[in-house]
C-alpha cells in the first residue's frame, strides 16, 4: 500500500516536471517571438526614416545607403537569428549615429515627420529592450528549473538542455562616436 | 525641512492673521464646552457617591446640557472656519508652489476609481474620500487625495453578529498621466510573507487571474515588490531598469511601503499614512511657522514626483 502510493506520488511528481519544464521552454520561444516581432517594427521604420532624411541633406548619404543595405538584408529573409541581432545591433548605432547629426539640419530637425520616426524609433528601442530582458528572464527561470536539484537528475535524459542568455553586444556597450560612424 | 516660509507671503499672513481671531474663539468655547461637561460629570458622579442620586443627575445634567449646547452653537462656526482653511490657507499655500495647484475639500477619488486602479486586492465596504488637489508640473498633470477605505468581517458570536471594520488603506492616492503609451494593467505591490507564497503558487502552479508575475532582474526591486502584469514585455517597458531605481528611491523616502499601479495610460501610487493632512487647528496657533510645514512637506513630496520619476521626459511619442 505504502509503496504504491509512493510510486503514485514519484509519478504524479513526474507529470508535473515535466510539464512545468515545457511550459518554461515554450516561454523561452515565446519571449523570443516577441523580440522578433519588435526587431520587425523597428525594421519597418528603416525605409520612412530614409526618405525623411534624404530630402534634406547631401552629405549622409554614405550612412543612409549602409542603413538601406543591412535593412534589405533583413528583408530578403533566410538569416539566422543571430545574424539579425548583430544586423539590428548596426543598424541602431548608424541610425543612432544620424540621429546625433541632425543637429546639423536644422529644416529636419524640425520636420513633424522626422520628429515622429524620432520619438517611433525611441519607442521601439525600449521595447525592443523589453523584450529582450523578458527573454532573459524566461531563459533564466527555464535554466534554473533544469540545472538545480532535482531538475538536473532528468532535465538532460528529457532532452532539456540550458539555454544562452541574451548579451549586449560589444557593439551596443561601447559610446557612440559620430566622427567614427561617418569615418568607416 | 523648511519648504516653506510665511514672510515675503503677506497675503497669506493677513489670512491667518484673520483667522487667528475666529481660532481663538472656536478654541475658547469648545475649552468652555469641555469644562461644563467635564464639570457636570464630577458633579454626578460626586451626588451618587454620596447617595443622593435624584439631586446628582439634575445637578450634573444641567452643566452637561449648557457643554453641549455651547458645542451646537459653535458647530457652524467650526465647519466654516475648516472650510476656510483649506480654500484659503491651504489653497494659498498651492498656488505659492504652483499656479496650477487647486485644493477642493469636497471632492476626492472615487471609490470606482480606487477599484479600478487595482491597487489593492480587497475592494471596500466602506469608502471615504476628501481633500483632492489637481495640479500640472510642466507637461504632466496629476492629481491626489486622501482616502480611507475598509472592509468589515462580519462573525457569529453567541449574542448575534459581530461587525468589525478593517483598513485596506488610509493615506493619499497620487495619479499622474504616465509618459509612455501602454494597453495592459501592471501593479506593482509590496512584498510579505503571503503575497510571496501566492507569487510563488501562480508563477509555479497555476495562476488565478489573467496576471502573470513579472520576475525583474533588479534583486532590491523584486526584494521590496512584487509585481504582476498582462503582458511581460509591456510591463518592463514600463519599468525600466531607471524607472525600477526611481520608484525604489521614492519608496526609500516614504515612511511605509507604496503600492503602484498602470493603467490606461495612468500611473497610480498608494501611499500610506497615519496622519489626516490639511485639517485646521483648534487648540494650536495659527501664526506658529511650523504650523502649515507638514502639509506643505506632504504636498511638495506629491508634487515632486513628476519629477523624481521623470514623467515629463516625453520622448516616447506620447504628449
Amino acid at each position: 500500500m505504502i509503496i504504491a502510493i509512493i510510486l503514485i506520488a514519484i509519478f504524479l511528481f513526474g507529470i508535473f516536471f515535466y510539464n512545468s519544464l515545457v511550459g518554461k521552454k515554450n516561454q523561452v520561444t515565446n519571449a523570443f517571438s516577441a523580440i522578433d516581432v519588435m526587431l520587425k517594427k523597428r525594421f519597418d521604420l528603416i525605409p520612412n526614416l530614409v526618405e525623411v532624411v534624404k530630402q534634406y541633406t547631401n552629405y549622409e548619404s554614405e550612412t543612409l545607403s549602409k542603413i538601406v543595405e543591412l535593412r534589405t538584408k533583413v528583408a530578403a529573409g533566410n538569416i539566422s537569428d543571430a545574424e539579425k541581432a548583430q544586423i539590428d545591433s548596426q543598424l541602431s548605432s548608424s541610425v543612432k549615429g544620424l540621429m546625433v547629426n541632425v543637429e546639423n539640419y536644422p529644416d529636419l530637425k524640425a520636420n513633424t515627420n522626422f520628429i515622429n520616426l524620432q520619438t517611433t524609433w525611441t519607442e521601439s528601442e525600449e521595447q525592443i529592450a523589453a523584450a529582450r530582458r523578458t527573454y532573459n528572464a524566461a531563459v533564466t527561470d527555464y535554466n534554473n528549473s533544469i540545472m538545480m536539484f532535482p531538475g538536473n537528475l532528468f532535465a538532460g535524459a528529457l532532452n532539456f538542455h540550458p539555454v544562452p542568455v541574451l548579451e549586449t553586444a560589444a557593439e551596443e556597450r561601447r559610446n557612440i562616436s559620430a566622427k567614427e560612424l561617418f569615418n568607416n | 525641512m523648511q519648504f516653506f516660509s510665511l514672510e515675503g507671503n503677506l497675503a497669506l499672513q493677513n489670512v491667518l492673521s484673520r483667522m487667528e481671531v475666529e481660532r481663538q474663539k472656536i478654541a475658547s468655547t469648545q475649552k468652555k464646552g469641555y469644562f461644563f461637561i467635564g464639570g457636570g460629570i464630577i458633579l454626578a458622579i460626586t451626588g451618587i457617591l454620596m447617595g443622593l442620586i435624584g439631586p446628582a443627575i439634575v445637578v450634573g445634567l444641567i452643566p452637561i446640557i449648557y457643554g453641549g449646547v455651547l458645542f451646537y452653537k459653535i458647530g457652524d462656526e467650526l465647519q466654516a472656519y475648516k472650510k476656510a482653511y483649506k480654500r484659503d490657507v491651504i489653497g494659498e499655500a498651492l498656488r505659492f508652489l504652483d499656479a496650477s495647484l487647486t485644493i477642493d475639500p469636497y471632492r476626492g477619488i472615487l471609490a470606482q476609481e480606487f477599484i479600478y486602479s487595482q491597487l489593492f486586492s480587497t475592494d471596500p465596504d466602506r469608502y471615504k474620500t476628501e481633500d483632492l488637489v489637481c495640479g500640472k508640473a510642466d507637461k504632466t498633470g496629476f492629481y491626489f487625495a486622501e482616502v480611507h477605505a475598509e472592509y468589515k468581517t462580519v462573525t457569529q458570536t453567541k449574542n448575534g453578529t459581530r461587525t468589525e471594520w478593517h483598513d485596506i488603506f488610509k493615506g493619499i492616492i497620487f495619479v499622474a498621466d504616465f509618459n509612455k503609451n501602454f494597453n495592459g494593467v501592471t501593479i506593482v505591490r509590496p512584498k510579505d510573507f503571503g503575497s510571496a507564497i501566492g507569487a510563488w503558487f501562480s508563477k509555479n502552479l497555476f495562476s488565478f487571474n489573467n496576471k502573470d508575475v513579472i520576475k525583474l532582474e533588479n534583486i532590491d526591486f523584486d526584494k521590496a515588490f512584487i509585481t504582476y502584469g498582462t503582458d511581460q514585455v509591456e510591463s518592463r517597458y514600463l519599468l525600466t531598469p531607471a524607472m525600477m531605481e526611481r520608484i525604489l528611491k521614492l519608496n526609500s523616502n516614504s515612511k511605509y511601503s507604496i503600492s503602484l499601479s498602470f493603467i490606461e495610460s495612468r500611473m497610480y501610487i498608494a501611499f500610506p499614512l497615519n496622519r489626516n493632512y490639511f485639517e485646521a487647528p483648534i487648540f494650536k496657533s495659527l501664526l506658529n511657522p511650523e504650523l502649515l510645514n507638514e502639509d506643505i512637506t506632504a504636498i511638495k513630496f506629491m508634487y515632486d514626483i513628476v519629477k523624481e520619476l521623470d514623467l515629463n521626459t516625453r520622448i516616447w511619442g506620447k504628449n
